[in-house]
């Protein structure tokens, strides 16, 4: 079964068989709006916690994303450049952005689970 | 109907030259053949018909002779016509940068005289006339803060910047190999205490405006000076706001080391669709030799170029800047003259309150205090009724009205910046205000129609996020002389 | 007062309504020091026909180009303008509109933008164009700027056959990177020596600067550039004057990757160099780092063809210190000017202008071959202007002066080395026989010969 797990900075982590995928949560798409560009890092990069892997743009504003967790990347989403309106119209399935080979799980343990989450947003958002 | 593109106007030929060509030359036999042009896929249309092409372009297009335009940050003022027609003059307009000095006196002499009238203004030293943009000043002004630091031995590292900050303060902070420190602002101006926290031995300089993008002047600009000197640090002027202050208070004053003005927008040169304006830098006695070169000296009664000072920061722009703007701004300056400077300031803080007080019952003002050229409002309340400050901008162009900045400053939600400047009278401030009020009534009625807008428009709302997402960003076909290209 | 159009009995309501007895309550928020007392230098204000009478003397000491036979360029070109070019840029909505943020009021400024990228797109070749920037320096700092970006290298290298100017611009822009700069001196031809610039580079390099035609009037041989410079992470970087890519074959075609100049030439005028803007055009691949303005089309509600802004998460108002440069305001009246230059002139207008300033260039530099004491040690492949040397240039170009005629630039004061050198530039302005008064007279001054050629 996998989980899923958030971090302040709004990414989601999902962990399974091994592997963690990373894309932002349906909160951040919203507070970004449009997006209309994504940049992603290539295939086997060697990545820390906190580091940047990727840019999401909007026609309103940038952000980055980060990684929560250390390892090398061992998939992206290529599909994803060409269809940024995913991270808008489906960020946890389609619009995921990369998958990371994750060199220490116990970094997962920082992370927030889904109705802490929640609870964060609810907070942030007032 | 779709708007033709010049490049679909293509006739494929033309019948009259505008030259006497004298084309006894063969490229061919001078440069070899695979230096040479094939195809040049250019249009060839009469002249009739160009001119057509663009009076309908132009007629698409709001301004400020033809609508109100309060776009806040910008002071979108009339433009003296008498300007445009003295800059046009053939001595001003018929002179080659690198003509000799003495065939160049009235334009030196009109460049000194300029400096000494904004000497007077802001209480500078002297000011450089290159930088062409409010931007390309900040970037002159935060390098001239650099080599002063580094010919005084003393590496510094970071450049503040408060959060109501223009974009262009941080970008150019990091152009000038900065990083940028942002100071959270309290009830709409910069925090002391958090100034004093922040500015350490490590900090370069402050980069302010003032008054801010609030339109609230900075009453503890003193404190704010002593903080910066006292820790070694420079006070940086932003001059975009400086229209309520003309002939009211002096940045020299204020403790301002290097300023920049905006000649496009304080000093009321058009803005020609984003430029050509002035970002002109004016510096205090001791940073002086820092401006960029050459300076325009006198002796005798002779105006000479000076390439003297060798801790000059270098040229950020060829020549000598977009000059035609500075013979309109001299001439505004020289036709409104000291007390229609003062009145000037003084309607634009006048007219913007008037705007406020008026409409600060539908929309909130980011902050209740009086404002001085601009007011910002939050449009959160229309928001929650179903329409955003987009939608009320959009709206405005249906009342023929230019919107106003939206989303800026950033630390206001639902933003919508409102600068009505001195040259619009109260019959038009009155209609903004009445569109305004029926636009809040429309909010809670008919909140469809403002999301819908605008109506009226030479095109409907403009989906910006297709053209980010699939850019297209030339036309690349051309009549009967299509070359295939892919974009 | 002038321009404020409110009466009194109007400000004063309005003060009423904002419960203020005088415009100075609205500053009680400044402090007394900074304030202005009586004490401001500055005159009254005067009248319209005052301003008028009291600028044109100023005008009048100025002495315009057309009181000469000139020869000057360097970077500014004396071209034929187009009454309708005036009459077109300067309607209102043109020259008195902002940027056009607000796509659905600005769509004239805005296609008229679009068109302007696609012209420069077509003259370059080149796949991508911004709305313009300040001038040509700045474009280039910008280009250099942008190479560094994408390939994070910290060396470039330049020729010194730049425009000093930009070098000049190029220096101050560097001066908050930790960027180098290598100069690498041009051959006794005054072209690139391309051998010296292969060596220059290495994996540090980010970028190569070439202009063509160079300062010195030469086009560079950029067939042999596109042979030599294979390395595609070294950005190849061409400044030039849009008017000659009339005659030569688009920079794209030598493997440029960032093509970059002033348009000035393209209708911009004199006006003591302020007539200029930068443009900058590079492949599609480089979009994103691509500073400044750039119009994009698209579609509006109703489905039609509409333009706005676009790709503006690059720029200063959202990615502040992120951003691929500061630049807001450019040049774009200037810009739009160019694009109705060369609608105006058309591809066949265009070639004729750049042809016939070739030809009297080259013309010119026949006639003054002829002449004891000239010497042509430049290559003769040049556009529309090219340096001869002479014996005390100077006092040379003073006499030619006495003569009505402003002979070119004088190059020694940028480059010791060419303590003889002039650079003598023509434009389609010149006619034979003022080009043949050049001749004659400049025989006439070393020589004191006669009348030399008719």
């Amino acid at each position: 079964m996998a989980c899923l797990k958030f971090t302040k900075s709004h990414e989601w982590v999902r962990v399974e068989e091994g592997l963690v995928t990373i894309g932002i949560s349906e909160y951040a798409q919203r507070q970004l709006g449009d997006v209309v560009f994504v940049e992603l890092p290539s295939k086997g990069a060697k990545v820390s916690k906190g580091s940047q892997i990727g840019t999401i743009e909007s026609t309103k504003t940038a952000s980055e994303v980060y990684t929560p967790l250390s390892g090398e990347v061992v998939e992206v989403n290529e599909d994803l450049v060409n269809n940024p309106q995913w991270v808008n119209e489906s960020p946890l399935e389609k619009g995921w952005m990369i998958k990371l080979k994750a060199e220490d799980s116990s970094e997962l343990d920082e992370l927030m689970e889904e109705s802490q989450y929640k609870a964060f947003v609810e907070e942030e958002s007032h | 109907m779709e708007r033709k593109l010049i490049f679909d106007k293509d006739r494929g030929c033309r019948n009259s030259s505008y030259i006497t060509p004298s084309l006894d030359i063969k490229p061919e036999e001078i440069f070899g053949g695979d230096m040479l042009r094939e195809d040049l896929s250019l249009p060839d249309i009469s002249e009739s018909e160009v001119v057509r092409h663009y009076m309908q372009l132009a007629r698409l297009n709001f301004s400020v002779d033809t609508n109100f335009y309060p776009l806040g940050s910008c002071t979108m003022k009339y433009n003296p016509k008498i300007n445009e027609y003295l800059s046009g003059l053939e001595g001003f307009s018929r002179i080659h940068p690198l003509q000799r000095e003495d065939d160049l006196q009235g334009a030196l002499e009109l460049m000194y005289e300029f400096q000494n009238l904004l000497c007077a203004l802001t209480g500078m030293k002297a000011f450089a006339f290159q930088p062409s943009s409010g931007a390309q000043g900040e970037l002159t002004g935060i390098l001239m803060v650099r080599s002063f630091h580094e010919i005084n031995g003393s590496k510094k590292s970071k450049v503040i910047v408060p959060d109501s900050a223009h974009g262009t303060n941080p970008a150019t902070a990091t152009m000038c190999g900065y990083e940028t420190v942002v100071i959270e602002s309290r009830d709409g101006l910069v925090d002391i205490h958090q100034l004093e926290k922040s500015f350490d031995e490590d900090v370069a300089a402050l980069m302010l405006t003032n008054p801010n993008t609030l339109g609230l002047f900075e009453k503890d600009i003193l404190k704010i000076s002593r903080i910066v000197h006292e820790r070694g640090g420079l006070l940086y002027y932003d001059g975009a706001n400086f229209n309520p202050l003309m002939g009211i208070a002096k940045p020299a004053l204020m403790g301002f080391d290097i300023i920049h003005l905006n000649l496009h927008k304080t000093f009321s040169t058009p803005h020609g669709c984003g430029g050509p304006g002035a970002g002109i830098v004016g510096a205090v006695e001791p940073l002086e030799e820092f401006l960029p070169l050459p300076r325009i000296k006198k002796r005798n009664k002779t105006f000479y170029l000076d390439y003297g000072s060798e801790k000059s920061l270098g040229s950020p722009r060829t020549f000598f800047g977009n000059f035609d703007v500075l013979v309109k701004a001299y001439a505004y300056i020289l036709r409104l003259g000291r007390e229609g400077l003062k009145r000037a300031a003084q309607n634009s803080v006048l007219n913007a309150n008037y705007i406020k007080k008026k409409l600060e019952k539908y929309y909130q003002p980011a902050y209740s205090k009086q404002c001085m050229h601009e007011v910002v409002f939050s449009c959160s309340e229309q928001k929650k009724r179903g329409a955003s400050a987009l939608d009320i901008a959009k709206r405005l162009i249906d009342y023929r009205i230019h919107p106003p900045t939206m989303y800026f400053p950033l630390i206001v939600k639902e933003a919508l910046m409102v600068e009505p400047t001195e040259t619009e009278n109260k019959e038009m401030l009155d209609y903004f205000i009445r569109a305004m009020i029926k636009i809040d009534e429309d909010t809670e009625k008919n909140p469809q129609k403002l999301k819908s807008s605008p109506h009226k428009a030479a095109v409907g709302r403009v989906d910006e996020t297709r053209a980010a997402r699939m850019p297209v960003l030339a036309h690349t076909g051309c009549g009967k002389h299509k070359k295939s290209q892919k974009t | 007062m002038p321009y404020i159009p409110n009466s009194p009995s109007q400000i004063k309501e309005m003060l009423r309504a904002c419960g203020v007895k005088s415009p100075a309550d609205f500053y009680s928020d400044l402090p007394e020091e900074i304030r202005i007392k009586d004490d401001l230098d500055i005159p009254a204000g005067i009248s319209e026909q005052q301003l008028k009478r009291k600028l044109l003397a100023l005008s009048d000491k100025n002495r315009p180009l057309d009181k000469f036979n000139s020869f000057l360029g360097a970077g500014c070109y004396d071209h034929y303008i187009p009454a309708a070019l005036s009459f077109i840029i300067s309607q209102p909505e043109f020259s008195t509109a902002y940027t056009p943020y607000q796509a659905e009021c600005s769509q004239g400024a805005l296609q008229a933008i679009y068109e302007y990228q696609s012209y420069i797109c077509r003259l370059t070749g080149m796949d991508v164009s911004n709305a313009s920037l300040l001038d040509g320096g700045s474009a280039l700092a910008e280009a250099v700027l942008m190479s560094a970006r994408l390939n994070r290298r910290n060396t470039v290298i330049i020729s010194e056959a730049l425009n000093p100017e930009y070098k000049e611009v190029l220096k101050t822009y560097l001066k908050g990177h930790d960027l180098k700069t290598y100069e690498v001196q041009v051959s006794g031809e005054g072209k690139t020596d391309l051998s010296m610039f292969l060596n220059a580079c290495d994996k540090d390099t980010s970028c190569l600067v070439f202009q063509s035609p160079n300062f010195f009037g030469v086009v560079e041989n950029l067939i042999e550039i596109k042979k030599l410079f294979k390395d595609e992470s070294v950005l190849k970087i061409m400044v030039t004057n849009p008017l000659s890519l009339a005659v030569f074959k688009e920079p794209s075609s030598f493997g440029f990757d960032i093509v970059c100049g002033d348009g000035q030439p393209l209708g911009g005028g004199l006006r003591l160099g302020g007539a200029c803007f930068g443009f900058l055009a590079a492949k599609k691949e480089y979009l994103r780092q691509v500073p400044g303005r750039i119009v994009g089309k698209t579609l509006d509600s109703h489905g039609n063809v509409a333009y706005c802004l676009t790709l503006q998460a690059r720029e200063q108002h959202i990615r502040r210190e992120k951003a691929r440069s500061n630049i807001c305001s450019n040049q774009s009246l200037n810009a739009l000017a160019s694009a109705v230059y060369l609608s105006l002139l058309g591809r066949k207008g265009l070639r004729e202008v750049a042809l016939t300033s070739m030809s009297n260039a080259h013309y010119l530099r026949q006639g003054l071959s002829r002449i004891r004491g000239i010497k042509l040690t430049f290559s003769p492949l040049i556009f529309n202007e090219f340096v001869w040397f002479t014996d005390n240039a100077p006092q040379v170009l003073n006499e030619l002066y006495k003569k009505g005629i402003i002979a070119g630039y004088y190059i020694g004061k940028h480059f010791n080395k060419y303590n003889g050198g002039v650079l003598s530039c023509c434009t389609e302005k010149k006619t034979k026989e003022e080009i043949n008064d050049f001749i004659n007279s400049l025989a006439e001054v070393l020589h004191g010969e006669k009348a030399y050629i008719r």
